[in-house]
């Protein structure tokens, strides 16, 4: 206590001079823009993205009362629920593979991270590509190997393009959390395993009493990452349908930029951008929480 | 080594069908751009070009304005990272190495900021870029670029310098440097693949982003890659053999730098989770 109280006070002064040009960057271009949707959120706004008048609750009783939106937030957590249920399993099936000391291991791990590594706006392109019906190679392969004898046209109908979309989402994210799941993997002592084996215990029992229960933290940091990944992926639905046809496979994140950027409604896409927000500082905050309860960082 | 079980060898089987999906589409690329005009549009079509070519490369430099969507997207990834680093440097070491009273909430503040989409934000950011003056123009997509990877930068580097022992700019300030000098001599240094990691990660979201380039750049000379192959799709009747090729060339680049950094992405995403 009675050491110079000055030095503490000059060296705190220093860290937020330091941390200043990068603070100044963040409220201007992140902060400050938050801040304005909520503002904007209360306002009748002309298609010009100027603020007319206060309207108080307006736009988010007009996006509440539209069918659309509801089927919107419906579809968003649809999409969300069962791309990362996918992922989760996919990748924890190649991380189990991964784990396996074979002959090529490291050329397979990384050939296993491309889709992750590629661009994702360029991936949906080829996936688009891939997806076509007349030309594309997926509904031919699929028809030779006999795996499909009528494959559908993908992107045309709600619902295939909605699964079309959602493949390819659950494809960009596999890699991540194959490896993710294979660095927890690796991290379990082996010890436990033989300790096991000692007890009696077959491949599946210790699955689940030693590599499930160690692998928990994992699971659940990875998990939320991809939930919040996957509730923000703008671009696969964008580049592959625009949300369409129709508004049929959009979801939030799009339908917010639909409406403000095609329909020029920037009012209710504000709103919609706040109702957003909400979740996603929500589901952030477990994240937050989680991750410092793992680490040991600071 | 442990015994080879039957099990083992169905592990190959198991692994080349999932390299198969996975690879999927980066076949279909490959086979496309590789194909003549001819052989892309027919019915039922077939993954071996008969005819093999490399003119689709040559045609979509020249004929096509690939070259410009190259330089933009240069000019924004390189941008970008030099505003992120010098950014990011300084924060960095205030959050690692000095002592004051809102660390744990800034660092918890760029854990969240993260995680934010920038549609949330590019409503308001619209007005903003365009009271500034900078719509269509490439420094929009540096700046915002540039802020919406600044918090992660920040976290990954940090822990780069936390893991170096403070004793060494101790020695050296005992040496007679000053704090300056300490950092630029010998903590920068030492850090370096930290450095190196965080360069790499912003060089490539920012090669990588296509909603701000939507929104932010209407001419065509202005285009970014990805917005570029995007209205490629669009605009001309598309020539697949065309946007495949064009694909290819854009993936390369970033395909190579991200195999240097996904080891650092995992540990720097998950936290304490994978240290084990």
């Amino acid at each position: 206590m009675a050491r110079s109280g000055k030095f503490w006070k000059t060296e705190s002064t220093f860290a937020y001079l330091l941390l200043l040009p990068a603070l100044i960057f963040l409220i201007v271009f992140m902060f400050y823009p938050i801040v304005y949707v909520f503002f904007m959120s209360f306002f009748k706004v002309n298609k010009l993205a100027e603020l007319v008048s206060f309207s108080g609750l307006d736009n988010y009783r007009y996006m509440f009362s539209k069918p659309e939106f509801w089927q919107i937030i419906v579809r968003s957590c649809m999409w969300t629920a069962l791309a990362v249920a996918a992922k989760t399993v996919i990748g924890l099936i190649i991380a189990l593979l991964l784990n396996v000391d074979f002959r090529g291991r490291k050329i397979v791990r990384t050939l296993t991270i491309i889709p992750w590594a590629s661009s994702v706006p360029i991936s949906a392109m080829i996936w688009q590509w891939t997806y076509n019906n007349d030309f594309g190679l997926l509904n031919y392969t699929l028809q030779s190997l006999g795996i499909m004898s009528n494959p559908p046209i993908w992107l045309a109908y709600p619902r295939s393009a909605f699964f079309a979309c959602l493949w390819v989402d659950i494809w960009c994210g596999i890699p991540f959390m194959a490896l993710v799941f294979l660095a927890g993997l690796q991290a379990i002592p082996q010890e436990l395993y033989e300790a096991a084996e000692v007890d009696g215990a077959g491949s599946l029992a210790k699955f689940r009493s030693v590599t499930l229960p160690l692998l928990s933290g994992v699971l659940t940091i990875a998990t939320l990452l991809s939930i919040l990944w996957t509730f923000n992926d703008f671009n696969v639905i964008y580049i592959l349908t625009t949300g369409g046809p129709g508004t049929s496979t959009d979801i939030l994140i799009t339908y917010i930029y639909k409406y403000a950027f095609q329909y020029l409604r920037f009012g209710p896409a504000a709103a919609m951008a706040v109702i957003t927000f909400i979740i996603l500082l929500t589901v952030s905050i477990i994240y937050a929480r989680n991750y410092f309860r793992r680490g040991e960082i600071l | 080594m442990k015994k080879k079980t039957f099990s083992y060898y169905l592990v190959y089987p198991a692994i080349i069908f999932v390299l198969l999906v996975l690879l999927f589409p980066f076949l279909v690329m490959i086979s496309t751009a590789l194909k003549p005009l001819e052989e892309v549009y027919t019915t039922p079509p077939h993954w071996i070009p008969q005819n093999l070519t490399l003119n689709n490369f040559s045609d979509v430099w020249f004929k096509y304005p690939l070259g410009t969507y190259f330089k933009n997207s240069l000019i924004v990834a390189v941008g970008t990272t030099v505003l992120n680093t010098i950014l990011c440097i300084p924060a960095a070491y205030a959050v690692a190495r000095l002592r004051f009273r809102a660390k744990s909430f800034i660092m918890y503040l760029f854990l969240i900021v993260q995680m934010f989409s920038p549609v949330i934000v590019v409503i308001s950011l619209f007005k903003i870029i365009a009271r500034l003056g900078l719509l269509n123009n490439l420094l929009s997509l540096i700046f915002t670029n540039g802020v919406f990877t600044l918090a992660f930068a920040i976290w990954l580097l940090s822990g780069y310098f936390s893991s170096v022992p403070k004793e060494i700019e101790e020695a050296a300030l005992i040496d007679g440097c000053s704090r300056m000098q300490s950092v630029v001599r010998v903590l920068l240094p030492v850090a370096m693949p930290g450095v190196i990691t965080t360069v790499i990660y912003t060089f490539i979201t920012a090669w990588n982003e296509f909603m701000f380039a939507l929104t932010f750049i209407t001419s065509m000379d202005k285009r970014p890659l990805t917005l570029g192959l995007y209205n490629f799709v669009g605009r001309w009747t598309v020539q697949w053999q065309y946007l495949m090729a064009a694909a290819i060339l854009a993936l390369i680049p970033v395909v190579v730098l991200f195999m240097f950094i996904e080891r650092d992405l995992v540990k720097g995403l998950a936290g304490g989770a994978v240290k084990g």
